[in-house]
């Protein structure tokens, strides 16, 4: 086992790694960028190094400063946490030329994950479905109406050279196809002056469901169940909870089982979360591959008992999973997380940075708050606006509901802005109670309140 | 750096308004834990006393642990040939140093401190005072440096950076050990700029 690790990160995630690490006694060092010297995770690890001033590319992502820094105090492994440098390749294997362990899956894992087309090949070679759709642009107006027609109405028709949500039309049955195909080519001249288009399979409510699966270095992967993630806000996501009300024992395990082979076709070890979009007729179709812990582990860590960051440094250390022999994955209780992050809700989202003057955590039964922030802290406006990951538990979804209510309402933080208020109001919102969720809830749910 | 146990509590770090604002961090000093707590309450009780008397530095061993204390960084000679216990890990047994006593170090009013030039690390490494282990030291303490000369190397990743000065001046202080760990940020020299008030 190590006896002292890295975190190459910052933020409630380096605490989390910390504590991991004392869980197992692994002496820790935290580096930080000089925005981060009154950091908690500086402040509790055994030892620290300050890797240079506060923007990221020169600290966070400065790699030859975050190896140096291994190789001063010693450290034989580095936990890169998520963002930054988790899913880096080059990174994984600088680390490996140095000699130092790196506490995630291999460079080449990250690198074939990392290319989403690469990915979406891979896994539809090993007979995972991915989202149907053309294989590219598409040639002519014949061509694409047969395509469709295959594909299955309706259909998405995606500007090539578009993105971020824009650029998108949908055709619902054959008879509209060609003006919609049309109209779309035009969109996408005027506004990326490229009419090039592809089709995908339109998924109307789609649901984010995600498995998350953890292996060893010895063969065995397992999968530790869905969390559903269709909270989301630009797509970003705002609400997770595991399970999720749309998947019956069935599809859990059927998805479990496709997520399992996914990996294991890539021969994957350490902790690593597959993506799909559930449709309403239960049928699932592959996203992408996340090679690295995520943010909302935690909710997995709540239903499953499993401490996350702790298999991935036993995994990296080459032990063997610490899963009992006959695992199938059954989630007891229910559990919800909710991202607080600085920022106003009431002026669009807006960042609100700031000193953090009055900061009182809610607690009891079935809370757990993963937060790097206190009072007097000051969330600087360098890294991202996460302040605090607030669970809540319970034997059933209406209790977690419940629970967390009761905690954003009784969880104080004063002197900058956050999103608590938000998610307190999604929590007594009716169609979220109902559990028929999916990934438009969000936008539904502000376009009423903006007509209203 | 700074090591767990040996730590500062919150309000013994807090900075604004005191003399020594910055200066556990600044003058390139380390404190370790190397295996058992350090008392904070006995380091003060040493800095108090210090500072009370007429005696420049002081130094105790405790095991595998060796505190020193002095109201002046201590000069190039002495930091030449470091001790054993320091180097019997890599920065585990680095000596631990708290901010000299509140009044000497960063009193504004003492004019030669006021006008030398700090020279930080510019990266993450290992400080070597010279080229070579059996090489003199690139500087010492007195020694007239021009701009563009080589202060020092600071090594990563198995490579060997040179660390130019950016002024003419003399060198006034030599805030690290051969050998020692250095990182981002961390003052190496201080340095009197030609042309400043001697």
């Amino acid at each position: 086992m190590f006896r002292k690790i890295l975190i190459a990160n910052r933020g409630e995630i380096a605490l989390r790694i910390i504590r991991a690490c004392r869980d197992l006694g692994i002496r820790t060092v935290a580096v930080y960028s000089e925005a981060d010297r009154e950091s908690l995770h500086v402040r509790f690890a055994d030892e620290d190094v300050c890797i240079g001033p506060p923007p990221a590319r020169d600290s966070y992502l400065n790699i030859p400063r975050i190896i140096a820094a291994a190789e001063v105090t010693g450290a034989e492994a580095i936990h890169p946490g998520y963002g930054f440098l988790a899913e880096n390749a080059e990174f994984a294997e600088i680390c490996q030329r140095s000699d130092i362990v790196f506490i995630g899956p291999t460079a080449e894992q990250i690198r074939t994950m990392g290319d989403k087309s690469v990915a979406r090949r891979t896994m539809a070679a090993i007979g995972i479905p991915t989202v149907p759709g053309s294989e590219g642009a598409l040639e002519d107006a014949g061509d694409a109406l047969g395509l469709a027609r295959e594909i299955g109405f309706p259909v998405l028709i995606k500007a090539a050279a578009g993105g971020g949500g824009k650029g998108m039309r949908v055709a619902q049955d054959a008879d509209v196809f060609p003006t919609q195909l049309q109209m779309a080519q035009n969109e996408a001249r005027s506004a990326f002056g490229d009419p090039s288009v592809y089709l995908e399979k339109y998924l109307a409510r789609p649901r984010h469901i995600e498995i998350q699966l953890i292996g060893d270095t010895h063969g065995r992967i397992e999968h530790l169940g869905e969390r559903e993630c269709s909270i989301q806000r630009r797509h970003q996501k705002l609400i997770e909870e595991a399970p999720s009300t749309a998947l019956t024992p069935a599809l859990r395990t059927e998805m479990g089982e496709a997520a399992k082979k996914g990996a294991a076709a890539i021969g994957y070890r350490s902790a690593g979360t597959i993506e799909f979009l559930l449709d309403q007729d239960g049928s699932f179709y592959f996203m992408e591959m996340n090679t690295r812990i995520q943010v909302e582990h935690p909710v997995t860590e709540l239903v499953t008992g499993v401490d996350i960051v702790k298999e991935q440094i036993r995994i990296a250390a080459g032990e063997h999973l610490s899963l009992p022999k006959e695992w199938s994955c059954g989630l007891r209780g229910h559990a919800i997380e909710c991202r607080i992050n600085a920022e106003d809700p009431l002026r669009n989202f807006a960042p609100s940075p700031g000193m953090i003057t009055t900061f009182h955590p809610p607690g009891g039964p079935g809370v757990r708050l993963d937060t790097h922030a206190y009072a007097g802290y000051v969330v600087p406006p360098h890294y991202d606006s996460l302040v605090a990951k607030l669970l809540t538990q319970g034997a059933t979804r209406a209790e977690a509901i419940a629970r967390m209510r009761f905690a954003l309402e009784s969880f104080v933080i004063q002197g900058i802005q956050t999103t608590a208020p938000f998610l307190l109001e999604l929590m007594n919102d009716p169609e979220f109670i109902s559990g028929d969720i999916d990934t438009k809830f969000v936008e539904r749910r502000m376009a009423r309140r903006a007509a209203a | 750096m700074a090591a767990g146990a040996g730590k500062q509590q919150p309000a013994a770090r807090e900075r604004t308004g005191r003399a020594d604002a910055g200066a556990d961090r600044t003058n390139g000093v380390v404190n370790s834990n190397a295996g058992g707590l350090i008392d904070l309450d006995f380091v003060r009780g040493l800095i108090a006393a210090l500072d009370a008397s007429g005696i420049d530095s002081l130094e105790i061993n405790r095991g595998a642990t060796r505190i020193r204390i002095s109201k002046t960084p201590p000069p190039a000679t002495a930091a030449a040939t470091p001790p054993a216990p320091v180097h019997a890990a890599p920065m585990n047994n680095a000596v631990a140093l708290p901010a000299p006593g509140p009044a000497p170090a960063a009193e504004p009013a003492s004019p030669p401190r006021s006008n030398l030039t700090d020279v930080k690390s510019p990266m993450v490494g290992t400080f070597y005072r010279a080229p070579a282990p059996e090489a003199p030291p690139y500087v010492e303490v007195g020694s007239h440096i021009a701009k563009g000369q080589t202060l020092c190397i600071l090594e990563a990743m198995k490579l060997m950076n040179e660390l130019e000065s950016e002024v003419d001046g003399i060198v006034r202080e030599v805030l690290v050990e051969n050998a020692d760990p250095v990182e981002y940020g961390q003052v190496l020299f201080r340095i009197e700029p030609a042309g400043s008030q001697a």
